[in-house]
């Protein structure tokens, strides 16, 4: 292992943050109960972190994509690792420093800041080293080839799911036996058992969230729509981190009674709406107060992220625990824009617009990101069909170096202009 | 000697045996990675070629246009040359999901280039029994679509009979190797490339005849080629031989590589045996293969790779990995020590798809070429 310079606990500074946001919630009117519930949540994941090698607890890390409901079954504490990275970028601004210790170990630039600020974290001790890691090949090379440096970097045992490419019954029958050894593996590894009344109950849960993110989705076609731009990042934290945990659902529920009320009262996420938006891909994080504060500006909200927040049918049993966390890893929106890009998840695109009443669409075309980039013009070609302009913005997720919000707002002023032009 | 091969890969993809196969009839098919099971179309009565790109640096408006200019070059120049009409005559393309650039390639030449058969593989990661039992599944739905698509049924003996067209080229390019291996070997490892190239460019039963005649060339002509230190070439896909000539003008000698359009290529045979079907051994051997970065554990491929550094005494490996090729650049930190732990010092070249090697990347290769110079000596 390179050895590289210890930074200071980025987990700390996560909690640090989440605690002054608390604080703040306390304080400001305007902060919704679905806001509160949402940093508790998060504050109370990064300390069982923290805490995790005191208590004589199990850290396992993980990547995006990971079925953690195995984990909270087990009893093993979750690090959802690409999730870490956006949080440090969003909280502290201080990615700079791990993206180049990334370097150090020997990491291209292209590789995609999460996992290449990830490996920096790690090997100068930024974060807490885990007992195990696991990664899967959800949802692209850089998920399916961290792993293996990682457990280099933490001196750690690993394991690595294979997840089939396409949604055949082999296929699924495949990720279940890959589902299996893995939790073998952790049972071995951790000396936990599985829970498998546990994992029943998560599931049926992890049902019950699906079923909310879809009605959330559904309150957002109104006009105005009631929802915030930024909050789409919170609903992906929600599936990310807590898949499954009684915590989410008073969540989503507190937040979906907000949204009802909203829309009865006509209240929309900004004062004056006028431009209804597409987004694809994530905006970068240190962007985000930005972002609000220009949403508010033009008066301009996201509605729908067709492959972010828009999950594909189906329904999940607790009866068949295991083979409905395989499922889950189908119905995932991103998926369907990362896996196999059949012509009904093109048709889904034009289906949102249509539903979503969408006056424009931002593509956030993340340097780092290939397989998103790589759908900028057919998706772009499909909007433009139905006269829908598509503004892409070249921007990372994590690393501030690549676009300032000066460029940033340059460019979203001059596609309002032409949305109001229209 | 190489001339035959050179006018192949010079006028590839409009190459005379491509355009007389389609002449008479036949089907051309393009496959864009090597886990696409060849044997099948070939059994099948189809052509396969191999879907490369431009073969020398080349400005990709198109390209970056469709696929973004942060996707590799090589999937990039891939689908240029597709949208500039030039790989026009296909019948079909297969792909896999090997790697993120292959299946954005596919699906966009599914979407904007109207080539009428399309089909693509899951590939596992894993070598496991449970891997290969869906690979095999997969192979088996691949010669399904490939039968009702032509209306044929492809029989265990064309099967055996496509096997053995195939080992034989990989049996002729074993040989081409084993003369690598010699103190002063009669062939240069960008003719090697060239060789190479011609090979999935051509029907490979002409390819076999071409590749005879080479080796009896060889042996008569006593040539030898030397160099001063003896190199291995690993990293992405790489079909411009003027890369490797320009190493090779410095002094370096190529003896052995690990790409998928050499080694990776051609290093293991199907296994045949009465216990399994030809379709399964197909399935075993292509899963099995010299693997590529994408798989898993990584070790499969270091240790191959060492192997390869001992059985051709390397002295140094340069490392050459296309930009945003994401699978050999995060083998780096891991590849480097397990070389360094064996004594084999390693060039990193980050490069762009049908670079000749020129400029700043002779000026890295002479620096490390010196420095081998001091260790050899």
């Amino acid at each position: 292992m390179i050895d590289v310079e210890e930074k200071k606990d980025k987990i700390d500074s996560i909690i640090r943050a989440c605690a002054v946001i608390q604080r703040m919630n306390k304080v400001r009117p305007d902060a919704s109960e679905s806001e509160r519930i949402y940093y508790n949540m998060l504050s109370d994941y990064y300390i069982r972190i923290k805490n995790a090698r005191e208590e004589g607890k199990f850290i396992a890390a993980h990547t995006v994509f990971f079925p953690a409901e195995i984990l909270y079954a087990m009893d093993l504490v979750p690090m959802h690792t690409e999730t870490t990275t956006w949080m440090i970028s969003l909280f502290t601004g201080e990615s700079t420093e791990l993206l180049s210790a990334g370097a150090d170990l020997g990491l291209a630039s292209e590789i995609c800041t999460p996992h290449r600020g990830l490996a920096g974290a790690f090997a100068c001790d930024a974060l807490p080293r885990p007992d195990v890691m696991l990664w899967s090949n959800l949802i692209c090379d850089n998920t399916a080839k961290s792993g293996e440096l990682l457990m280099d970097i933490n001196r750690c045992p690993g394991y690595f799911i294979d997840h089939p490419f396409q949604h055949s019954e082999d296929e699924r029958k495949y990720l279940v036996g890959e589902l299996k050894n893995m939790i073998s593996f952790l049972e071995e590894q951790s000396g936990h058992k599985m829970d498998w009344d546990r994992l029943s109950e998560i599931v049926a849960q992890m049902d019950r969230q699906i079923e909310l993110f879809r009605e959330i989705c559904e309150l957002r076609k109104s006009v105005p729509s009631p929802f915030k731009t930024r909050g789409f990042l919170e609903l992906l934290t929600i599936d990310y981190l807590f898949p499954g945990w009684p915590e989410a659902i008073k969540y989503l529920e507190t937040l979906r009674s907000e949204l009802i009320e909203r829309v009865k009262n006509g209240e929309g996420a900004v004062t004056d709406e006028r431009f209804r938006l597409m987004s694809f891909f994530v905006p970068p994080m240190y962007l985000i107060g930005f972002l609000d504060r220009i949403s508010e500006e033009y008066g301009a909200v996201s509605v729908t992220e067709p492959f972010f927040t828009f999950w594909a049918d189906g329904r999940l049993d607790p009866n068949k625990p295991l083979e409905s966390v395989a499922e889950k890893s189908y119905m995932i929106p991103e998926v369907r824009m990362y896996g196999p890009l059949d012509d009904r998840a093109i048709k889904s695109i034009v289906d949102c617009a249509e539903q979503y009443k969408i006056d424009g669409a931002i593509y956030y075309a993340d340097v780092g990101c290939r397989h998103t980039c790589a759908m900028v013009k057919l998706f772009k070609d499909i909007l433009n069909e139905i006269d829908i302009p598509v503004l892409t913005v070249d921007c990372d997720i994590v690393d501030p170096t690549i676009t300032s919000e000066e460029e940033m707002r340059e460019k979203l002023e001059q596609f309002f202009e032409l949305l109001e032009d229209r | 000697m190489f001339e035959r091969f050179q006018t192949i890969n010079s006028t590839f993809p409009r190459t005379d045996h491509i355009l007389e196969y389609k002449n008479r009839g036949g089907l051309v098919f393009g496959w864009l990675c090597t886990y696409v099971p060849e044997e099948i179309m070939h059994a099948a009565g189809v052509l396969p070629i191999r879907i490369t790109g431009y073969n020398q640096e080349t400005e990709l408006e198109d390209g970056s246009a469709y696929l973004y200019i942060n996707n590799c070059s090589f999937s990039r120049s891939c689908l240029q040359m597709g949208l500039r009409g030039e790989y026009e005559f296909l019948d079909g393309v297969v792909g896999g999901s090997t790697c993120d650039g292959a299946r954005r390639l596919f699906d966009l030449w599914r979407n904007y280039i109207g080539t009428p058969f399309h089909h693509v593989l899951s590939i596992p990661r894993k070598f496991t029994e449970e891997a290969h039992t869906l690979y095999y599944q997969q192979v088996v739905q691949f010669m399904e679509h490939l039968e009702q698509y032509l209306d044929i049924e492809i029989s265990d003996e064309q099967l055996l009979h496509s096997i053995g067209v195939y080992n034989e080229s990989r049996a002729l390019l074993k040989e081409l190797y084993e003369l690598r291996k010699l103190d002063n070997p009669p062939i240069t490892g960008a003719e090697t490339l060239e060789v190479l190239n011609a090979s999935f460019r051509m029907p490979k039963e002409i390819f076999n005849q071409y590749l005879s005649d080479l080796l009896r060339d060889l042996s008569a002509s006593g040539c030898t080629r030397n160099g001063n230190a003896r190199l291995m070439v690993t990293g992405s896909v790489l079909t411009n031989p003027e890369f490797i000539r320009s190493i090779e003008s410095q002094g370096a000698l190529v003896v052995a590589d690990d790409l998928c359009t050499s080694t990776r290529y051609w290093s293991d045979p199907v296994l045949v045996s009465g216990d399994i079907t030809p379709l399964q051994a197909i399935s075993r051997r292509y899963l099995n293969n010299f693997p590529c970065a994408r798989m898993f554990p990584s070790d499969e491929r270091f240790n191959r790779i060492i192997e390869l550094c001992r059985d051709y005494r390397v002295h140094g490996v340069v490392s050459q990995i296309i930009r945003y090729c994401v699978a050999y650049a995060h083998d780096m930190p891991l590849l480097t020590q397990r070389l360094q732990s064996y004594g084999i010092p390693i060039l990193a070249l980050d490069v762009e798809y049908g670079t000749s090697g020129s400029g700043q990347i002779q000026t890295r290769v002479q620096a490390f070429l010196e420095m081998l110079g001091a260790k050899v000596r």
